[in-house]
């Protein structure tokens, strides 16, 4: 009994010692494709990489692709500098501000974008149908949630409010998570928030209104987020990047062609029920970047605070 | 006072191990147990039928129970908790076995108690949840970023009980046995280690629930699988899901604690503090 218990303790141990040790640079696994691992968040956005995977586009490159989710979008830039993801998917105020603080990640693909209309897009600011705001100038002393203070977010919708004529720096911001904001509005804990889908199409179903698409009010044909990692890792593995590049832009362009078989994978990968997934507005997927947008974008973020300096989009882009 | 109770009262709110002496109410243990559970789980399904939160924030225990079953009936479910299990009962393990090595190695001298005391003091109260950044950093995302934080967690629960154990040897035994000329590794065989299992016991058992506890929220927040991870992905999404997730931790840490207690009881069965309320 004592001779197991042992016995049992210095295997645990033993899986611990080995399981924190060895690299990941450049393993093949047995049919010689190269493995990968790049991180995501479970979310309607990074569709096109789990619909790759499975169209095996990514196969075809040679690449053993792994998908590692977190929970949260922290994870990712950490994630990528110490080399625990060969790429990982970020928004690109997120990259912009870790450029901005002098770490060297550089985007290898697009992720998603703006719907590009004016009446319809996958994220917006949304208040109870009673509010007496009206339209984004409304905002102005008022609460607004958004996921992640000094992020896309609360800059996009400075921007929204600017634009309306109201005064963007008398904004209360605060974080609440994108799950739980719907709640909060409907508890009138705060005047509007700022959600992406599929919570949008649930504050508006709980009795919510859209006051602002701000990604495409910022710039219709914006580009929310990528697929990031070291330029030291571009450097040192040129031919994967560029083999992950070609099949994760041949998913981005099968997403953005296929538009069920995208509300299909969501479901599994996400607990979003199938009557949500298939009412809900679903990002624009493309490959190319729209560089304009992103030059708008980040001079926004330095008026607003979020960023020191323009972003170096030559350093930040493939 | 016997060891292991004070051992227990060291530890705050643990009772004794074995069944409790009760006075007045000739009502045994387990029913009272039964009808607690009985009470909480109408208690939430009064709140939510009566309008008192909203059943799509909050659903009624009915509902809940309903989704678990149907839950448990998936194979992926049991995957989840097996990935939890092994979490926790890794983070245990390496946790334990390095609180009572070092333990044993520090209390059984006088030298290293006062020279680590400072130390440890320090270092037990940060929270393991503040170590999360740098679990990240270190392991990235993986299931070894939330075992450092059970470890972390786990760790002083043991460590503590058994300095406390090792300080409390009996020191006319300790005077006999070195008289007889008794070498370090025979003293800590034979009266070290006796005198001090009640309370490794009591730190395994405390430890075993902050393991469990650190692990869901590892999994929470850093991700890599699990019962955490699954909570993470239904919140807002599947509300139901998620409180019968919330419901599944909640039986294992109640799974664990017997496991617990069952080990203490046979580990301790020579022990005055186990065998008396045999007797009785």
């Amino acid at each position: 009994m004592r001779r197991t218990a042992t016995a049992v303790l210095a295997a645990a141990a033993l899986t611990l010692v080995a399981a924190c040790g060895g690299g990941d640079s450049e393993e093949t696994n047995a049919e010689g494709d190269t493995k990968i691992k790049v991180g995501v968040i479970p979310i309607v956005d990074t569709a096109p990489i789990w619909l790759g995977k499975e169209k095996g586009f990514f196969e075809e490159e040679g690449l053993d692709l792994e998908i590692t989710t977190t929970t949260g979008g922290a994870a990712a830039v950490p994630g990528v500098v110490s080399g625990d993801f060969d790429f990982a998917f970020g928004n690109v105020m997120s990259l912009m501000v870790a450029a901005d603080q002098g770490l060297p990640v550089e985007f290898v693909t697009n992720g998603t974008s703006a719907s590009g209309q004016t009446d319809a897009d996958f994220g917006a600011v949304i208040v109870p149908t009673d509010s007496p705001i009206k339209s984004a100038k409304d905002l102005t002393g008022k609460t607004v949630s958004v996921n992640n203070l000094k992020n896309i977010g609360d800059t996009t919708v400075r921007a929204a409010i600017e634009k309306d004529g109201g005064n963007p720096d008398d904004v209360d911001f605060i974080e609440v998570p994108f799950p739980d904001a719907p709640a909060a509005l409907s508890k009138k804990q705060v005047d509007a928030i700022w959600v992406l889908e599929p919570f949008m199409s649930q504050a508006i179903a709980d009795g919510g209104r859209v006051v602002s698409y701000n990604y495409v009010e910022m710039s219709p044909q914006l580009d929310i987020a990528g697929y990031f990692t070291t330029k030291q890792y571009i450097a040192e593995n040129k031919d994967v990047v560029e083999r992950f590049t070609r099949a994760m832009n041949k998913s981005l362009d099968y997403a953005g062609e296929n538009d069920q078989e995208v509300r299909d994978i969501v479901g599994t990968y996400t607990k979003i029920d199938e009557a949500t997934r298939a009412k809900m507005v679903l990002p624009v997927f493309r490959s190319e970047f729209d560089r304009a947008s992103m030059e708008t974008l980040g001079a926004a973020a330095v008026t607003y605070d979020t960023l020191k300096s323009e972003p170096d989009l030559d350093a930040l882009l493939p | 006072m016997s060891p292991a109770n004070s051992a227990l009262s060291a530890a705050g709110t643990a009772a004794p191990p074995g069944r409790p002496r009760h006075r007045g109410l000739a009502v045994p243990s387990g029913v009272l147990g039964v009808l607690g559970i009985v009470g909480f789980l109408a208690t939430w399904e009064l709140v939510v039928r009566s309008g008192l939160v909203e059943p799509r924030y909050l659903p009624a225990a009915s509902s809940v129970l309903g989704e678990l079953a149907s839950l448990a009936a998936t194979g992926s479910f049991w995957e989840w908790v097996g990935l939890t299990l092994r979490t926790w009962a890794v983070g245990l393990a390496v946790a334990g076995v390095a609180a009572i090595v070092l333990g044993l190695v520090i209390g059984s001298s006088r030298f290293l108690r006062q020279a680590t005391h400072s130390t440890i003091e320090f270092l037990r109260p940060i929270p393991s949840v503040a170590l999360i950044p740098l679990a990240v950093l270190l392991y990235g995302t993986s299931m070894q970023a939330t075992l450092l934080l059970v470890v972390y967690a786990a760790f002083w629960q043991v460590l503590i009980q058994v300095l406390y154990g090792a300080g409390d040897v009996d020191p006319v035994a300790d005077d006999t046995a070195r008289s007889y000329g008794l070498g370090w590794t025979a003293r800590v065989r034979y009266l070290v280690w006796p005198s001090a299992l009640p309370y490794v016991m009591t730190g395994l058992r405390l430890g075993a629930a902050v393991a469990l506890i650190l692990t869901v929220t590892g999994e929470l927040v850093i991700g890599g699988g699990g019962l955490g991870t699954q909570i993470a992905l239904a919140q807002g999404v599947a509300v139901t899901e998620m409180y019968a997730l919330v419901v599944a931790t909640g039986l294992i840490g109640v799974a664990i604690n017997l496991l617990a207690r069952a080990v203490e009881k046979r580990a301790l069965r020579w022990h005055v503090s186990v065998r008396r309320e045999a007797v009785a």
